[in-house]
């Protein structure tokens, strides 16, 4: 098997070397984005001084508030739960026990506190609340976030603008969409999925280059005689399917020709302490992943904890199977994260990435104040927490509360709408940008009159 | 009017009819002082309505009876009968009304009113009091689906605080709603409306308990059902309960309202509907866990020739209403297909795979008028047709060597073969598998329960698989956005809790039988629920009779509304590129279909035939197959652009990743190699989907483990195109010392014999002279003008691969038109 080596030029049998093929210049970039972005630029309607990456950690099954960043430790036991608070380098901020390096780094990173939905508490709701700003209803499907900045801004360089990794969340119960996709924008502002586990120790993006016995010659000459034979035939223009699969075929010859692009997947060139310090697993290498994306120029990483809440160990604390006990979050769900996230930001950090690359790890929804009968909490949109780091976030500090149950926010309540409009206002997007809805109708990034949560930036 | 738009008008066949106007509903019946009837003024001209309510005089011919106001609203007076007329521009039309026991004393009822006050202001919905742990220790059963808890909680809980019979204006019920005491839930309606009024009345006259006496919802009925309209315009609905007792009363103030598609129609709280856009939209009303719509569209502003429509050539029942729709939309159909197009189609759609260049040339020579009739009854007798169907069922029967054993996948295989050869009735084959018992290597049907031991799961799949309903949500409470109670879904589920399994001889061979106890419990109520399929008849607890057969004699009876629907649907979605619902796999009362009345055609056709076997599945392929609607080109016009549900045009789809793949070994003349499978076994062979396949899972195939169509994905993808541009699945292919390019050059074809060939191989038509005199050319450029005949050969050979590459890797190939 090949290996992806940008270092490295190989000699082929045509007598072009590898780096002649990638540096060829024979595959020009046509980067669909970037006539939107001009556009942009032009009105004014996008802040170029804000040139901010989000990396949005997605816990899928639903974090409790209770046993994760909004301890009650003075509640009854059946509310405080089984976990105990420790103290911050913050003072007056307390977080789960579960979380010791989190701990060390609460000047870093805000927590919001009073997180709250109003639909029904089924995990597939609060997926495409928190990562589109809405609820899907009349047949509309919303983009996400990432892919709204996709179509705004189009891609940086050769990498994707919205890359998800691992892979899309899969079912979660509801039948319902989960807010991953481009929505109403169209397939072709969908995010790049990686569909591999970088915690293999193959890992590899699969297929990124020729085989061994296909020259970069004989790569072009398909390309073209490919795009000769497609345009005799003119009844695909009106089919969505077909116009993406050419875009996506040109996605992958500039994927292709990167080098850069092709760097940045190689985790290998991780020395092995970076890499066993983000956990040697499936969402701490996706981190890890996630910073090099970043650093290639993907603008947006949508970064999926897990793929499912059936039969695998997660944030989903029903506390009977197929689901979680809720000892798990200190056994392996809590240390997974507090290892990934916690090293993801101090990366950031110590490179200087942190202002410019906001971090945002949440959950679709809360969970019960009250210990179920099987030891589990069980969903509850009413109120949770998300943790906010970068992107010009002042860390240190804690906006909104609960009550003295964890049950509903005290003050500052703030809605899924305004959690996604505190993102676009990081992003440096005008919250009265209209995006092409069913139709021709304009839709706003978020309705009118939701505000983004200022205080997280002053 | 001008002389320029009469004439576009006569061109355009539209004929001026005199406007009528009728008064909906005409009939109305008034029980007891408090009922009331929205009437409509719905006025009909040009082919559309128009509601003329709000602009219409009205007048009551006795206002001792009953009287009218400036909106329509009809108020009982006095018992008797009445005349409600309403006259606006030049028109009159009128509705009787009369009157009973409007004297008699009354009373609201927590059912028939309070229940719906509250569901209708939310208080009970998932977000709020209905939600499983209630709110602030308020809990209401969800959307008011158990009344009597809902009382209990109302005037047993909290210190009977939130009930006062003494002083009705001090209970908390009412005090929250009004927001006069501090409510988390904000303000839900004032303290002079109407709301206020049932909750308070029924309070001061004792809050009276559910009753079985009170009266139940059976039906909604909805004016108007259908109704075309011009763009902007607004529509009033009225809602009207049936109640057992037959009684009709006008509920629209409490019903949900909700718009399938908010491009089209919005709709406000109060049932008025506002077109935004063109095309079809279905408001779907809720009410007392009934579900019920109307379907209100809006032509495209398109012209149309009556013609197109009157001389579309109609083959069988299909096409007639699908011409209805398409003219009520003004959407134009695309001619009929080539007949090279509906050949390839034809194979791929029926068979999964693509003619052969030989079988392309001689069925486009055939001059015989009914070629294309004959082409599919041939087909429909292949073996591939069999693979290709059997192949969909596994998908659907989640076959698979995840959980079994490679016999016990076989012999389950083996027997959905067996059925698709047999073309056995779709009602037998589901029978088969319900009623079977014995061992599951003789009896392969059997391996469906040895998939799903929890009787829980298996309920789930059944409900998805043969019913077209996702029952998941029922699984813990109430579903909340269907009807589905958790009452319900333990009464299926306990269908399934006498299905007795142990090991068989050999391994991997399990016997399934019946067993004579077991049940599975309510989790809340903790007893076991007597059996009872979807809306079906209770079975008793405590018969020795296998339950299953009971569940299949319900499941296969021609009147179960879910059990064609589903079938035809899943069907007609394979044909058609888009089910006549969507996704294909949810045909469930609120999920509107786009041609109902085509739907329900094909149901009944395929449940009720007039003549041969019902629930033939071979002659709905055929029905579906012989249509014009099926053979209509791909080529858009400039009405049907946008048009993928109305099927005026032939929906572009991308092949299934297994087709493609065996279409890339037939023309390539390379067959694909499965570990642990004979050479020459196409993937649509495969009775796994768990065989190592890298083209397969870049491209999409289910993984088999819930049944659902969402788990097939044609979607295009980067990671597919790397796959196909330095995958080694088709580059293999091109490169092999046996395949087609080395093979055709051995033989000494000419480039143009070739090209010719490989676009009959590979798009099922010959090339144009444009494009022979193009590709011949570039194979011509790339031979190198010197060099050993040896490696003049071989550069040709890569030049044909290259070129085959881009052929099989084209839009016209991977795509199905």
């Amino acid at each position: 098997m090949f290996r992806l080596d940008a270092d490295r030029a190989v000699e082929f049998c045509d007598g072009l070397r590898r780096r002649d093929f990638l540096h060829a210049g024979s595959l020009p970039f046509l980067g669909l984005g970037l006539s939107h972005f001009l556009g942009w630029k032009a009105q004014g309607a996008l802040d170029q001084t804000k040139d901010v990456n989000v990396i949005m950690l997605f816990l899928v099954g639903g974090p409790s508030q209770l046993d994760t960043w909004d301890m009650k430790p003075d509640a009854p036991a059946e509310i405080r739960g089984p976990f105990k608070p420790v103290r911050t380098n913050v003072p007056g901020i307390q977080i789960s026990e579960n979380f010791p390096r989190m701990a060390k780094n609460a000047d870093k990173y805000a927590l919001v506190r009073s997180l709250h939905h109003n639909a029904a508490a089924v995990h597939d709701t609060g997926h495409q609340m928190m990562q589109t700003g809405r609820l899907f209803q009349g047949g509309v499907e919303h983009p996400h976030i990432g892919c709204v900045l996709s179509k705004l801004r189009g891609p940086k360089g050769d990498v994707p603008a919205h890359v998800l990794l691992p892979k899309p969340i899969g079912n979660t119960g509801g039948n319902m969409p989960h807010g991953q996709s481009a929505g109403f924008l169209g397939k072709s502002y969908d995010p790049f999925v990686l569909n591999a586990d970088p915690s293999d120790p193959n890992f590899r993006v699969p297929d990124m280059l020729p085989p061994e016995y296909l020259s970069a010659l004989r790569v072009d000459r398909r390309r073209n005689w490919r795009a000769m034979v497609d345009q005799t035939v003119s009844r695909f223009e009106t089919s969505q399917d077909a116009r993406l699969l050419d875009s996506t075929f040109h996605q992958a010859y500039t994927l292709m020709s990167s080098a850069r692009a092709r760097e940045a997947f190689e985790l290998s060139n991780e020395n092995e302490k970076t890499r066993e310090r983000y956990g040697l697993n499936r969402f701490g290498q996706s981190c890890l992943l996630a910073r090099r994306m970043v650093e290639a120029g993907v603008r947006f990483v949508t970064v999926n904890m897990f793929e499912t809440v059936f039969d695998e160990i997660t944030w989903d604390i029903h506390g009977s199977k197929p689901f979680s006990p809720i000892s798990c979050y200190k056994d392996l769900v809590g240390p997974m994260f507090d290892n990934a996230f916690t090293s993801l930001i101090e990366d950031l950090h110590d490179r200087r990435m942190l202002d410019n690359t906001m971090v945002v790890a949440v959950g679709e929804f809360g969970r019960t104040p009250k210990v179920n009968p099987a030891g589990g909490r069980d969903h509850w949109p009413a109120c949770w927490t998300s943790v906010v780091a970068g992107g010009g976030v002042r860390g240190g500090q804690v906006v909104g509360s609960s009550d003295e149950i964890g049950a509903n926010p005290k003050d500052r309540p703030v809605t899924p709408a305004q959690f996604a409009a505190t993102v676009y206002q990081a992003l440096g997007i005008p919250l009265e940008t209209e995006l092409p809805g069913a139709q021709g109708r304009p839709i706003r990034v978020v309705d009118h009159g939701v505000e983004p949560i200022h205080e997280l930036f002053s | 009017m001008s002389k320029a738009l009469c004439v576009l008008w006569a061109a355009s066949g539209v004929v001026f009819a005199a406007t009528t106007l009728e008064v909906l509903p005409p009939t109305v019946d008034l029980r007891g002082s408090e009922d009331r009837q929205q009437l409509l003024a719905q006025a009909a001209a040009d082919g559309h309505s128009e509601d003329w309510t709000r602009s219409a005089a009205w007048h009551s011919s006795n206002p001792a009876v009953a009287t009218v106001n400036a909106e329509g609203v009809v108020t009982p007076v006095g018992d008797g009968s009445a005349t409600i007329t309403a006259k606006a521009k030049g028109q009159t039309a009128s509705a009787s009304v009369r009157v009973t026991e409007s004297k008699a004393p009354f009373t609201w009822n927590f059912t028939a009113d309070v229940v719906p006050v509250l569901t209708k202001m939310g208080c009970n919905q998932g977000a709020c009091h209905g939600a499983l742990a209630g709110k602030n220790g308020f809990k209401l059963t969800l959307r008011g689906y158990d009344p009597e808890v809902d009382h209990q909680t109302l005037t047993r809980q909290h210190g009977g605080r939130r009930v006062s019979l003494a002083d009705p204006p001090a209970s908390l019920l009412l005090r929250k709603a009004t927001m006069q005491t501090p409510h988390g839930g904000g303000k839900r309606f004032a303290k002079d409306s109407l709301e206020y009024r049932v909750i308070a009345e029924w309070i001061a006259a004792g809050a009276a308990a559910p009753a079985d006496e009170d009266p139940r919802v059976e039906s909604l009925e909805v004016f108007p059902a259908t109704a075309i309209l011009q763009p902007g315009a607004e529509q009033q609905l009225v809602v009207r309960a049936r109640y057992a007792d037959g009684r009709l009363r006008d509920i629209s103030r409490w019903v949900k309202f909700a718009s399938s598609d908010e491009g089209v129609a919005t709709v406000d709280d109060a049932g008025k509907v506002k077109m935004t856009g063109h095309g079809e939209a279905a408001i779907t009303l809720w009410y007392a866990s009934k579900v019920f719509y109307a379907r209100l569209s809006v032509p495209f502003p398109f012209e149309a020739d009556p013609k197109v429509y009157s001389q579309f050539p109609r083959r069988n029942y299909i096409d007639g209403l699908a011409v209805a729709k398409w003219q009520a939309l003004n959407l134009r159909p695309s001619p009929l297909a080539s007949d090279a197009a509906f050949l390839r189609r034809a194979f791929l759609d029926a068979a999964g795979i693509l003619p052969t260049a030989e079988e392309v040339e001689e069925f486009l020579a055939d001059s015989s008028p009914d070629k294309r009739a004959k082409l599919i009854d041939q087909l429909l007798e292949r073996e591939e047709f069999v693979d290709y169907w059997s192949y969909k069922w596994s998908d659907l029967l989640l076959v698979s060597s995840r959980k079994l054993r490679p016999n016990a996948m076989w012999s389950f295989y083996h027997w959905i073969r067996d059925s698709v050869k047999e073309n056995k009735p779709w009602d037998r084959f589901a029978r088969d598998i319900f009623t079977a018992q014995g061992n599951t290597r003789e009896m392969g049907a059997l391996n469906y329960f040895v998939l799903h031991k929890d009787p829980v799961e298996l309920s789930e799949n059944v409900t998805q698989a043969w019913l077209g309903q996702k029952l998941t949500c029922a699984r813990c409470h109430n579903h909340p956005l269907e009807k589905w109670t958790q009452t319900q879904y333990y009464q299926f589920a306990n269908l399934f809790s006498r299905v007795g399994m142990k090991n068989g001889a050999v391994a991997g061979d399990t016997v399934v039988y019946a067993k004579a106890t077991g049940d599975i419990n309510h989790p809340r109520l903790l007893r076991p629920l007597p059996p009872t399929p979807l809306d079906g008849e209770p079975f008793d607890l405590d018969s020795p009779e296998d339950r299953r057969a009971h569940f299949a004699a319900w499941l296969t009876s021609p009147d179960n509304p879910y059990f064609a629907r589903a079938l035809v649907n899943r069907v007609w979605g394979n044909f058609m590129g888009r089910g006549l619902t969507e996704p294909i796999d949810d045909v469930r009362a609120t999920n509107p279909a786009s041609n109902e009345e085509l739907f329900a055609a094909l149901a009944a056709d395929f449940a009720h035939p007039k003549e041969g076997v019902p629930f033939d599945v071979k002659r709905l392929i055929r029905t579906i197959m012989n249509s014009s609607v099926y053979q209509l080109s791909a080529d858009a016009n400039a009405t049907n652009q946008h048009d993928t549900q109305y099927y005026s045009k032939y929906n572009v789809k991308r092949l299934p990743g297994e087709v493609i793949l065996d279409a890339m070994s037939q023309v390539t003349g390379v067959p694909s190699r499965f570990g642990g499978y004979a050479v020459g076994t196409r993937a649509m062979q495969l009775p796994d989907v768990r065989v190592a396949s890298p083209f397969l899972s870049a491209f999409g195939r289910p993984d088999r483990i819930i049944c659902d169509a969402g788990e097939r994905s044609s979607e295009p993808s980067i990671t597919q195109a790397l796959h196909a541009i330095n995958g080694d699945t088709l580059n293999r292919k091109l490169n092999d010392p046996n395949g087609y390019a080395a093979l055709a050059l051995k033989l000494g074809m000419s480039d143009a014999r070739i090209v010719e060939h490989l676009y009959l191989a590979a798009f099922s038509r010959y090339p144009t002279e444009a494009e022979r005199t193009k590709v011949v050319g570039e194979l011509r450029n790339a031979r190198p003008a010197s060099g050993t005949a040896e490696a003049q050969r071989d550069t040709r050979q890569k030049a044909l691969e290259d070129m085959m590459w881009a052929l099989l890797t084209s839009k016209e190939f991977l795509f199905n038109q």
